[in-house]
């Protein structure tokens, strides 16, 4: 049982990691996640690498939606900005792919921000709608641009090489998209050790009050929206990558309700949230592939008769979570945590 | 410049719109008795129209009271909807209600696919098919009917809403809950009536749109368009959501035919921006949003 | 049980035995031929992948009775995909890191664009649902084969067709404003042109657009003699005809594979009268089954209709099979380089019947197909071409 953690400073207060076994444990980590190219398949692989890009984009939304309180249905469509730009960079100037990555992220940064000018004139369930309409306007963009985004056909991308390697394969573009996810998500956990972050906690809590505090809410609110976008766009980038072919239809609605799901199923306000958020998201489909598997026994015909459950399955989490964990999974972990502190305790 | 042929796409656009109106009313109702952003909406539609073609076409009910029984099935869905997914909810951040329709929207898909299969199908025969003209234009009788249809419905739903005492309750319950309450109105009660009305209207607007067009359990997507008439007319304004929904029927079938399909939405979103900027509230909404 | 069955029953664990003392290097001559699949079986397309899948079971499960491939036996995976590209991908990891496949089944254009490279690298041979013009390409696309004839081919094919029966007749297109919906549109419309016909107009629908009386209005100003609907599974198209015939227009209506199904006319009624289409195989009820020994097989499995989506599993298995007898036959390893040579090589390629003609590869496609009528007395889809073949 632990008793308690003093600290001297409020650096040490503030600190992202407060104590050393919380050091130790993201040194685990780490080496884990070092190690687990050496033993898994390709498709574990696979599902990690899709995982770091569902957590990257997730992180993003998580930034706008749970620590600024602007819902956005427009994630999906912010990553199509980032995928494109990268695709036509590649495929155009032949870029090395940092540069690549980094401007399909600035780019949606950009777009970002000026599909959150309507945050400055309507918040809530009325900015959720008006990104709708932005994602669908940026669907008839990618659909209709043919010079550079050659419409509904969709482009090709060849994979990045680093030092001499093509990063084609997930036992290989692993070592791109865990390391980017890892700078990712300290970023923006750092974020929110800062006044730019505290201010969107503010604007959250209540707009009015911060504003009150001195807070200039349209430009925390576009800077929120921005860095969405940006997540939004390394998130596509990295996609259109790992994916090497892209078309408008990569990016659907469905796509950003699955993100904005994932950020409520995780935990609304925490970076653990989106990134449990994002796991287990992506990999539900699977297990309950799994699931489908194990019945497939006892059952003929199983994988047909039982496909739709899925679908409902993703709806129950949905409601489920909002209904009895409205904190997501991140609370569950925490509890589950201080069961283990406290233990043998009881809370 | 054809006038005849702008005069009948116009009128097919009209056409259109009373389905959006109707579909807007079911809307409507919700937000302004539970001021709830009902997601599910299309897939309430949806649900409506596969009732109908599983009383109609599975049991081979007489079509009338496939009609009524699917209506009750759509009433009942908004109910139970309500009871299970919406109540429990009650005051919470109105961002987590609009989630959950979500997901009730998914659920509905998914139960739909299991019981009805993901096949698309066509619906009984329900609407006349003589062909109509009005003067020299012609209108498609399928979208003149269910226009006929829907402004009936919407009327007699007007009416329940002024005499009625459910409707004067439920008017009641919108513009003061506290006030309903106090006055001895059971404002629960109020919420599940505003569900149950709104799952009938939605049940038929689902069956007039899967006479139209078919069944599939992807027809949902017409909630979106749903969406952006209800913001253009105001969220809480039934006048609005019938003006809106006729006005953006038009708008689409004006931009579809002399521009091309694919800008149809591209119009529609693009209004539904320029509303959020310029007049929030919508054309005949309450103006209560906080201005930043 | 045939004697056939019974000798496999019996010598199967003989061989499994020896297989396990032999090792791995010993058994590879007689192992098992793996089939994967990213099968839709829910979402939008789930009509179909549920057939396809029902199907390629069947021919499975058939010519594993006959004593499989060269005496190889056949087993199928398909898994659900719910149409989405991640989860195709995600599928396609899924079995391939625990099988050794060698031919895979895709579900959709993106799916089947985006995997080619990895095909490439582990040297599967791969075959889908997509009949995009973009895959009918053997240098972009050298271990992918299609099913049928491409989308543009199948507009082809009915522009051809339209061009013998009515010489200089107009034709509009009605598709919808998707990938799927859009591939053949700009080609078919040089096509018509270079056949000598006039393109009246083209109509784009928006995706789940429910009304379209107005874009019908459209189809009346241009009066065509024939509309080529594509992009679409029912949903406009029986409103479509419906208006166009309130209107008076005698404007043939025309669809592309997908749209061909028995259930266009089990679902419209009268108003599927005289509907016209491209399909590149046989219906369950074609009345030359007598050319069509695997179509006897399908009716012996199956007392009642089976749709041509569960057909196409079929074509997609004995196609298979072919390529597989081919290249063993040459004395190659079974690997998707030297699959892609039996491709190129192989001539009168034989389905069982199941596609009406004999055929080589064209590129990628099977530019295969045949005219059909939906009759609504009969209840069914009737030829009013012979096979045609585009050169």
């Amino acid at each position: 049982m632990r008793i308690g953690s003093p600290k001297e400073t409020y650096a040490a207060d503030e600190a992202l990691f407060r104590t050393r076994t919380q050091w130790a444990w993201f040194g685990v980590l780490l080496a884990a996640l070092a190690g687990f190219p050496f033993v898994a398949n390709l498709y574990w692989l696979y599902l990690v690498c899709l995982v770091s890009i569902n957590v990257i984009a997730v992180t993003g939304l998580n930034v706008l939606t749970g620590y600024t309180g602007q819902v956005s249905l427009g994630q999906a469509a912010f990553m199509g900005v980032g995928a494109y730009t990268v695709a036509w960079l590649e495929n155009h100037t032949g870029s090395p792919f940092p540069v690549n990555l980094l401007a399909g992220s600035v780019v949606a940064t950009g777009v970002g921000l000026i599909a959150g000018l309507p945050s400055l004139r309507v918040k809530g369930l009325y900015l959720a709608i008006a990104t709708i309409a932005a994602s669908f306007i940026l669907l008839f963009i990618f659909k209709n641009w043919e010079s550079v985004t050659n419409g509904t056909r969709g482009i090709g991308i060849e994979p990045p090489s680093a030092f001499g390697v093509a990063l084609e394969n997930p036992d290989t573009f692993y070592w791109l998209v865990v390391p980017v996810t890892v700078v990712m998500l300290l970023l923006a956990s750092n974020l929110f050790r800062t006044r730019i972050g505290r201010a969107f906690i503010a604007i959250r809590d209540r707009d009015i009050s911060a504003s009150v505090l001195g807070i200039d809410l349209p430009r925390y609110k576009l800077m929120s929206f921005g860095i969405s976008a940006f997540y939004a766009g390394m998130a596509g980038g990295l996609y259109a990558y790992f994916f090497g072919s892209i078309n408008p239809e990569s990016f659907p609605l469905l796509m950003s309700i699955f993100l904005l799901a994932a950020v409520i199923v995780g935990g609304m306000g925490s970076m653990l949230g989106s990134i449990l958020g994002g796991i287990f998201m992506t990999l539900v489909p699977e297990l309950l592939r799994y699931g489908i598997d194990f019945l497939g026994l006892f059952m003929e015909n199983a994988s047909a008769v039982l496909s739709p459950v899925r679908t409902v399955v993703f709806g129950l989490l949905i409601v489920g979570f909002l209904l009895f964990e409205p904190l997501g999974l991140a609370e569950i972990w925490r509890r589950i945590r201080r069961f283990f502190h406290l233990w043998p305790f009881r809370t | 410049m054809d006038w005849l042929f702008l005069f009948e796409v116009s009128l097919a656009g009209l056409g259109r719109g009373g389905l959006y109106a109707l579909t807007g009313v079911a809307f409507v109702l919700i937000y302004k008795a539970t001021r709830v952003i009902n997601l599910a909406i299309g897939e309430m539609l949806m649900v409506g129209a596969y009732l109908f073609i599983g009383f109609g076409a599975g049991m081979a009910l007489p079509l009338w009271l496939a009609v009524i029984l699917a209506l009750l099935g759509g009433a009942l869905l908004g109910f139970v909807l309500e009871r299970t997914a919406i109540r429990p909810l009650l005051g919470e951040n109105p961002i987590s209600v609009f989630m959950v329709t979500i997901g009730l929207s998914s659920v509905l898909v998914g139960l739909v696919e299991i019981i009805w299969t993901a096949n698309p199908r066509s619906l009984p025969d329900l609407l006349p098919r003589d062909p109509i003209f009005i003067g020299d234009a012609f209108v498609a009788p399928k979208t003149f009917w269910s226009f006929v249809i829907a402004a009936g419905v919407i009327a007699v739903f007007l009416l329940l809403f002024r005499f009625w005492r459910g409707g004067v309750a439920l008017r009641a319950t919108a513009s003061d809950q506290g006030a309903a309450y106090a006055m001895g109105i059971n404002v629960p009660a109020v919420y599940s009536l505003a569900w149950a009305l709104a799952g009938l209207l939605a049940a038929g607007a689902g069956i007039l749109l899967g006479a139209i067009s078919g069944a599939s359990s992807s027809m949902g997507v017409f909630g979106l368009t749903v969406l952006v008439v209800v913001i253009v007319g105001g969220l809480d304004s039934v006048l609005g959501a019938l003006l809106a929904g006729v006005l953006i029927g038009w708008v689409e079938s004006v931009a579809g035919v002399y521009l091309g399909g694919e800008y149809e939405q591209l119009f529609t979103f693009s209004i539904l921006l320029v509303v959020l900027l310029v007049r929030p509230w919508g054309l005949f909404g309450t103006r209560e949003i906080e201005r930043l | 049980m045939s004697i056939r069955k019974q000798l496999a029953v019996m010598i199967w664990p003989v061989a499994a035995a020896a297989m396990m003392v032999a090792g791995s290097a010993g058994a590879q001559d007689k192992e098992e031929i793996v089939i994967g699949a990213s099968v839709p079986m829910t979402g939008p397309f789930a009509f179909a992948g549920i057939q396809f899948n029902r199907g390629i079971n069947d021919y499975v499960e058939w010519v594993n009775s006959q004593g499989g491939i060269r005496g190889r036996q056949v087993r199928y995976i398909g898994e659900d995909t719910g149409y989405d590209a991640d989860q195709s991908v995600a599928v396609f990891r899924r079995i391939t890191s625990s099988e050794d496949v060698t031919f895979y089944f895709g579900d959709s254009t993106a799916f089947q664009q985006s995997i080619e490279p990895e095909l490439e690298r582990r040297d599967i041979l791969m075959t889908g649902a997509s009949f995009a013009s973009e895959i009918n390409n053997p240098e972009e696309y050298p271990m992918q084969f299609l099913l049928g004839p491409d989308y543009g081919e199948q507009v082809g094919i009915l522009l051809e067709y339209i061009a013998d029966e009515n010489p200089g007749a107009s034709v509009a297109f009605i598709h919808s404003d998707t990938e799927f919906g859009r591939d053949p549109i700009e080609g078919g419309k040089k096509m018509a042109e270079d056949l000598g016909l006039e393109v009246a107009t083209t109509i784009v629908t928006p995706p789940g657009s429910a009304d379209v009386s107005a874009a019908a209005l459209e189809l009346r100003r241009a009066r065509p003699d024939y509309a080529i609907m594509h992009g679409y599974v029912l949903s406009p198209i029986p409103a479509f005809i419906e208006q166009a015939r309130q209107m008076r227009l005698d404007t043939r209506f025309m669809g592309t594979i997908y749209t061909m199904e028995q259930g266009i006319i089990d679902q419209m009624g009268e108003t599927a009268e005289g509907f016209l289409g491209v399909m590149p195989y046989r219906y369950y009820y074609d009345e030359n089954a007598d050319e069509a020994p695997l179509l006897q097989t399908i009716r012996e499995m199956h007392d009642e209709y089976q749709a041509t989506t569960y057909t196409q599993g079929w074509v997609a298995g004995i196609l298979m099979q072919r390529i597989a007898e081919h290249t063993l036959d040459a004395g190659r390893e079974l690997n998707g380089t030297n699959m892609r040579k039996s491709i190129e090589e192989m001539e009168n390629i034989d389905t069982g019947g199941l596609i009406g003609k004999k055929f080589s590869f064209s590129g990628n496609s099977i530019p295969v197909g045949r005219i059909y009528r939906a009759d609504v007395s009969e209840g069914r889809m009737v030829p009013v071409s012979d096979w045609i073949e585009l050169d």
